[in-house]
């Protein structure tokens, strides 16, 4: 049954817009673009909004990457989001409320929206549907979330990734937008599971980081993925996320990913903390935000409110934030009594 | 011209069922008639077996499956509809067949007189003719909520009170605090065996109740119902439905809510819009809190048994015997304790809070359109994997709402510390294992009992100062009035003392209740919850 209600409303077709011009979200306007859909991107900076129309580059976050026409920058949150049906936020994880709340009074619950931001609020835990949900009338919620290294995808590498959401109309309308012959879109209800597989996994990387620095070998490498999936999954299945989810690409694929690639950022910390940087001049060389540093500390946080084991957790939480020498935490690691591999 | 409206009531739902059944039948990988058809025999041939007594006779029930059996292998395309279409009807004169619109109207007036009747022991003509016999009830029903605002609300929409279930007095409960608070009367969702109860059948007719048989799983049964009820709805007609389906065996606050009946406000919302006569539809939760629980006996027990499970009616529970209403009652006159009805904030059917004048709100507050939830691209849009989503989320907003409404008494602080004290002097035992250890011999030293009590009433007020439990005025008194009015709570209305005071010592005189009671406070992160509910499936 479907009829037209009394009073017009401007969306008549779909119509997307992207929140955040960092490198992944850029990527993900230029998908769309590319796919012949006109889209909003929203700057939090005029320049950069005036750089992508003019110059058709977001040279800070992708440089030597060229932008399709169909994207439309704007620094202003209004133009960005009014009668968009579809919004995908790509916001870090300190600034996602604050963007959020300055969006919410805009929005109407007819509009969709995905995230792709991979962490926890730091004062909060929260996850990013869950401060969506409190701070905007939207109720049609999603997560987008996989083995996605921005750079690659911009370069029209082939790709593939998760849209979880419980909302059919979510899952139909950001795979219409997004997928193509070089991106593949694979669909999920685990909302719960596919945001923790996105963000639990950078404190892996991290470890991962480590361990090429140190020049731990391939086999060290297969070790980490598995028992850091291992503890990845008890971490999840403990707050409620389905178990299966963190055998798909947005689980154990995006953790293979980020643990394999030199070009993650989560994976350049653990290197520079292997060579004895410390923290706060890593996180300002990067440029970025790299969000394995504040979920390692929720993932610590959650650990002890549910008491979960995770010993590879623990011991990146102790070199990121405690300071701890990366050497002695792999000592520690490794002199762990036997136990079962798979329980 | 009343009997006709009720008689559209029935016969809307048997169409819209039919309708709907055959359109899913005609669409691609749709089910067939014949399917659904059978499939309603075999629930139905089970119930039948399920519930057979042994007598012998052959009831009306199996007459009529027989029949559409037979015909079934033989029948076309236009005889299915037929056949499905008896089988509707017959759940329609079930289901609406005690429903009266007259007697809704005149519900405000039957449910007051019925239940001063009940509770006070007169014959029904003297209650007619003594109105002061409602006094009475008013002295143990304490009211909490805004009269005002649900009162404009109901002028400007349909309001489905929610509220919590403890025992079968709720209805009861609900029907005199609906009438006090100068709200309009509901029709709801009763369980049929309550038509038969020796107490109340006599007036459920009267309250604009339909029959609700939970014994029945076909699952076009389920669907005819919340049919009705929608519809219910869709006419205007106030509702009321306890989301957490039958009472709650363990005590405990409800959580799991069921979904199907959840669904029916924003079902009608959606017929409305779709209709093109919007309406407004709000979802009240109601808190009832009781000191001490009618049925609390036959509850838990029922809770502890496996088989319990399948025993979705208990036709011979405390309810059904007078005696023990009138001990109940006098109990809770005597002890001077209330049972608290709490109304609280209402919401839109998506869960939204509504303001003063029924426009729904954004988490933050701010106005927005409800009906946009059900657009797509300005389109109204079916939906029913979206839908069940929104009723998920109403769900939650009722549960959270109804453990924050809930009234702590003196019986759950003192049963809850006298367990911890317990389960602590026996930490090698599971639950079971405990209740079956404990004697009236197994004493508790009443210092020990008190310090816990202390402890657990600290905890409590700081959950009460975020706003999330209610604490009964006579919590406030320290913890050895507490202790005291407990106690003599504990002794008054269930046939052994629950909890007994000997010297400076306590004894359990009833452990399952002691679970019963203490099981209140679940739900809400404090110590010993982990080890309440290892209760196996």
């Amino acid at each position: 049954m479907s009829r037209i209600l009394p009073r017009p409303d401007n969306v008549k077709r779909p119509s997307a817009a992207v929140i955040g011009a960092g490198n992944w979200g850029t990527v993900l306007a230029d998908l769309i673009a590319a796919n012949g859909h006109p889209v909003s991107l929203w700057c939090r900076r005029e320049d950069q909004a005036r750089e992508i129309n003019r110059r058709r580059t977001n040279a800070r976050y992708l440089p030597g990457i060229r932008l399709h026409r169909n994207i439309r920058a704007t620094h202003r949150i209004d133009e960005a989001v009014t009668g968009k049906e579809l919004l995908i936020v790509v916001i870090p994880s300190k600034a996602f409320r604050d963007v959020c709340a300055s969006m919410g009074p805009l929005l109407t619950p007819d509009q969709l929206a995905v995230h792709a931001t991979k962490g926890f609020e730091a004062s909060t835990h929260c996850r990013m549907s869950e401060i969506l949900r409190q701070e905007t009338c939207l109720r049609q919620l999603g997560v987008l979330s996989g083995p996605n290294i921005a750079p690659e995808v911009a370069q029209r590498k082939p790709a593939g990734t998760v849209i979880a959401s419980r909302f059919p109309a979510v899952v139909q309308s950001a795979t219409a937008l997004l997928v193509s012959s070089r991106f593949r879109v694979y669909t999920s209800q685990d909302v719960l599971g596919v945001e923790l597989a996105g963000a639990l996994k950078n404190v892996v990387a991290i470890a991962a980081g480590v361990a090429s620095e140190l020049d731990l070998g391939d086999n060290a490498k297969a070790l980490l993925i598995t028992r850091g999936m291992a503890e990845i999954r008890r971490i999840g299945t403990a707050l409620g996320a389905l178990p299966e989810t963190f055998a798909g690409v947005a689980g154990l694929g995006d953790l293979i990913v980020t643990c394999s690639s030199p070009l993650s950022r989560n994976f350049r910390v653990g290197a520079a903390l292997a060579r004895g940087e410390k923290l706060p001049e890593i996180v300002a060389s990067l440029g970025m935000v790299a969000e394995g540093v504040n979920t390692s500390a929720v993932a610590n946080e959650i650990m002890k409110r549910h008491s979960i084991d995770a010993p590879l957790f623990d011991e990146v939480f102790r070199v990121v934030h405690q300071g701890d020498d990366p050497s002695t935490a792999l000592e520690r690691l490794m002199r762990i009594a036997p136990h079962a591999d798979v329980r | 011209m009343q009997w006709e409206q009720e008689d559209r009531l029935s016969a809307d739902m048997v169409a819209r069922v039919v309708a709907r059944k055959v359109a899913e039948a005609a669409r691609p990988g749709g089910r067939p008639l014949a399917e659904v058809i059978n499939e309603s025999l075999y629930h139905e041939r089970e119930r039948l077996a399920r519930q057979g007594d042994g007598s012998g006779v052959v009831s009306s029930d199996s007459l009529f499956l027989a029949a559409i059996r037979k015909e079934l292998p033989r029948a076309g395309r236009a005889q299915e509809i037929l056949l499905l279409t008896r089988i509707v009807e017959r759940y329609a004169r079930e289901i609406g067949g005690h429903f009266n619109p007259l007697v809704y109207g005149l519900a405000t007036r039957a449910i007051p007189v019925g239940l001063s009747v009940v509770l006070s022991g007169l014959s029904p003509l003297r209650a007619l003719r003594n109105p002061e016999s409602l006094v009475r009830l008013s002295h143990q029903v304490t009211l909490v909520g805004d009269r005002e605002w649900l009162g404009r609300l109901a002028s400007r929409g349909t309001l489905v009170f929610a509220p919590t279930h403890s025992s079968n007095l709720d209805s009861v409960v609900m029907g005199y605090a609906l009438y006090r608070m100068g709200l309009p009367p509901v029709a709801y969702g009763a369980s049929i065996h309550l038509f038969n109860n020796p107490i109340i059948g006599l007036f459920m007719r009267n309250v604009g109740a339909f029959a609700v048989d939970r014994r029945k799983t076909d699952p076009l049964y389920r669907e005819s119902l919340k049919e009705f009820a929608t519809l219910t709805l869709e006419s205007g007609r106030h509702g009321l439905f306890f989301p957490g389906g039958g009472r709650s065996r363990s005590n405990r606050v409800e959580t799991r809510l069921k979904l199907g009946l959840l669904g029916t406000p924003l079902s009608a919302f959606y017929n409305a819009l779709a209709a093109g006569r919007p309406s407004r539809i709000f979802v009240v939760p109601c808190t009832i809190s009781y000191p001490l629980v009618l049925e609390a006996s036959t509850l838990i027990d029922d809770y502890f048994q496996e088989a319990g499970r399948a025993r979705y009616i208990i036709e011979d529970d405390e309810f059904s015997q007078v005696r023990r209403w009138l001990d109940f009652i006098n109990a809770l006159a005597a002890l001077e304790q209330q049972v608290v009805v709490t109304f609280a904030n209402p919401l839109d059917p998506f869960g939204n809070d509504v303001d003063f004048e029924g426009r729904s709100l954004d988490p933050r507050g701010r106005i927005i359109e409800p009906e946009r939830y059900l657009l797509s691209r300005g389109t109204l849009r079916e939906d029913r994997e979206r839908d069940a989503e929104y009723t998920r989320d109403l769900a939650h907003r009722l549960s959270a709402s109804f453990h924050a409404h809930s009234v702590v008494f003196p019986t759950h602080v003192l049963a809850r510390a006298a367990l911890r004290v317990l389960v602590r002097r026996f930490p090698q035992l599971d639950l079971y294992r405990l209740l079956r250890t404990l004697t009236p011999d197994t004493p508790l030293q009443l210092p020990e009992v008190e310090s816990e009590t202390v402890a657990l009433l600290d905890r409590l007020q700081q959950l009460e100062a975020d706003g999330r439990i209610r604490l009964a005025p006579r919590t406030r008194t320290g913890s050895g009035q507490l202790i005291h009015e407990a106690l003599r709570s504990f002794g008054s209305y269930h046939i052994r003392p629950v909890v007994e005071r000997q010297g400076s010592r306590l004894t359990i005189g009833d452990a399952n209740l002691l679970v019963y009671y203490s099981n209140r406070l679940d739900g809400y992160g404090l110590a010993g919850d982990s080890s309440l509910t290892e209760v196996p499936e």
